[in-house]
């Protein structure tokens, strides 16, 4: 391959300007990535590379003309984020608004650019500079000269993208028409896809909100149990009290443990909504403490997990409603596996249960 | 309190001989620390000849715990007496750690 002056040029500049890229990157990089985590934003990926010189090479053979100088070409350094979300690309970009110059001369939102038969290729391409009051160092100030390309697209734009690359194709090169209906297909199903992704959340979202205004206002009895509203109910902390006083037995540490396990085993004991689990609570709360008060009182065990509140009023209620040893058995199995061991857990619960007649 | 470890290709297999109590808690977490510095390796904990565990052998199989879980890896009990499990569930231990 054999490069005109011109380009050799470009390429000798790229190959002493290396560690400065490399810096670049490296800044870039981490302030994505705190900018990411101080906005609480997951991602599916960031990826970023410095182009290799084959690649510049290619480049510049196909179209050194182009570029005047290295700092003509945008993309030596380049980052793609790549979102769950459609509606997640806005949202980065507007951070990556405030945190770098754009040069919006150069910048490209693709996904304005589309023909009516295109899906893939929907990025958004920022070109961007660090700005001084980011990063300067005296050493290197062409680091904020240097112009960086950064992409961002939601993760189906990502695969098709891919997918298009790795049949050989690249956004600028039209497939073969016979194959172009089957894309087009494909481009409309993801594309739709995407927005409903994006809109499924937004209204699960809704429904948490409602459901959380809900559960605290105590409307307990309108609120069917479902895992969304069984985590809203336990924010409201119901079985705190009994926990506290089960730890004062014997002065015992809390630590906390979750209670997401009993949300199958409440719908399991017939519990329909939140009101039911609330009226069970009630209900034995009183026998859930003497019960814990007759395994605990004299161990001297001085930590407890904050299940065992729950754990106890479960027991308590199986017990009360005359559901014995088997529904003793079939909570343990629910809680912990089927096995030869809740047999014996159980028995031993109901000897001790009928010390304090539970039964 | 014997405390044996042995590592077995992706899993660690440890074998818990006698109480652990207040007067071996310490010496106990020491013996497993090897196993916290985590390398996501699977746990698997023999409890055939463990005779007892206090509060203080709880909070050390919690610390073990939460750190195989802080490296991705898993941590089981097994063959546990009848009366050291009456530990764990009283205590609601058996809803934080998997004993099989």
């Amino acid at each position: 391959m054999k490069l005109d002056l011109h380009s050799e040029m470009i390429l000798e500049v790229y190959r002493t300007s290396l560690p400065i890229y490399e810096k670049l990157l490296s800044i870039v990089l981490e302030r994505m990535r705190q900018c990411l985590n101080d906005n609480h934003l997951h991602i599916a990926g960031l990826e970023s590379r410095i182009k290799a010189e084959d690649s510049l090479t290619n480049k510049l053979e196909l179209k050194g003309y182009k570029y005047k100088t290295i700092s003509d070409i945008t993309d030596i350094v380049g980052l793609r984020v790549v979102t769950f979300f459609s509606d997640e690309v806005d949202v980065i970009s507007a951070l990556v608004e405030k945190m770098f110059e754009i040069d919006w001369d150069n910048s490209v939102d693709k996904r304005k650019m589309l023909e009516i038969d295109r899906f893939g290729y929907m990025s958004l391409h920022y070109i961007c500079r660090v700005p001084e009051t980011m990063y300067h160092d005296p050493d290197m100030p062409q680091l904020n000269q240097i112009r960086f390309e950064l992409q961002m697209r939601s993760m189906l734009q990502h695969m098709w993208a891919n997918m298009y690359h790795d049949m050989g194709y690249k956004s600028d090169v039209e497939i073969p028409k016979e194959y172009q209906r089957n894309m087009n297909r494909l481009a409309g199903m993801l594309e739709l896809a995407d927005e409903q992704f994006s809109r499924i959340r937004k209204e699960i979202n809704n429904y948490r909100r409602n459901v959380q205004s809900l559960v605290a206002s105590g409307d307990f009895d309108d609120v069917p149990l479902n895992g969304d509203t069984f985590r809203s109910y336990l924010e409201l902390q119901p079985f705190k009290r009994l926990t506290e006083k089960i730890a004062g037995i014997n002065q015992a540490e809390i630590y906390e443990d979750s209670l997401d396990p009993y949300y199958q085993v409440l719908l399991r004991m017939g519990m329909r909504t939140i009101g039911d689990v609330e009226r069970l609570r009630k209900k034995y709360t009183d026998g859930a403490y003497q019960l814990a008060l007759i395994q605990l009182a004299g161990t001297g065990l001085d930590i407890v997990a904050s299940s065992v509140a729950l754990q106890n009023i479960c027991i308590v209620a199986i017990l009360k409603q005359g559901f014995g040893e088997g529904g003793l058995i079939r909570l343990f199995a629910a809680l912990y596996g089927e096995n030869d061991y809740n047999i014996q857990r159980a028995q031993r619960l109901i000897e001790q249960a009928k010390k304090i007649n539970l039964v | 309190m014997k405390v044996t470890i042995n590592k077995q290709n992706e899993k660690t297999l440890v074998t818990l001989e006698g109480r652990v109590d207040s007067t071996n808690a310490e010496q106990f977490q020491q013996d497993i620390a090897p196993l916290m510095e985590g390398d996501g390796s699977d746990i698997d904990i023999d409890c055939t000849g463990m005779t007892y565990t206090s509060s203080q052998g709880l909070r050390v199989f919690l610390l073990l715990q939460k750190s195989v879980m802080a490296h991705q890896g898993t941590m089981v009990m097994r063959n546990m007496d009848s009366r050291v499990k009456e530990v764990f569930d009283i205590t609601g231990f058996s809803n934080i750690i998997t004993i099989l």
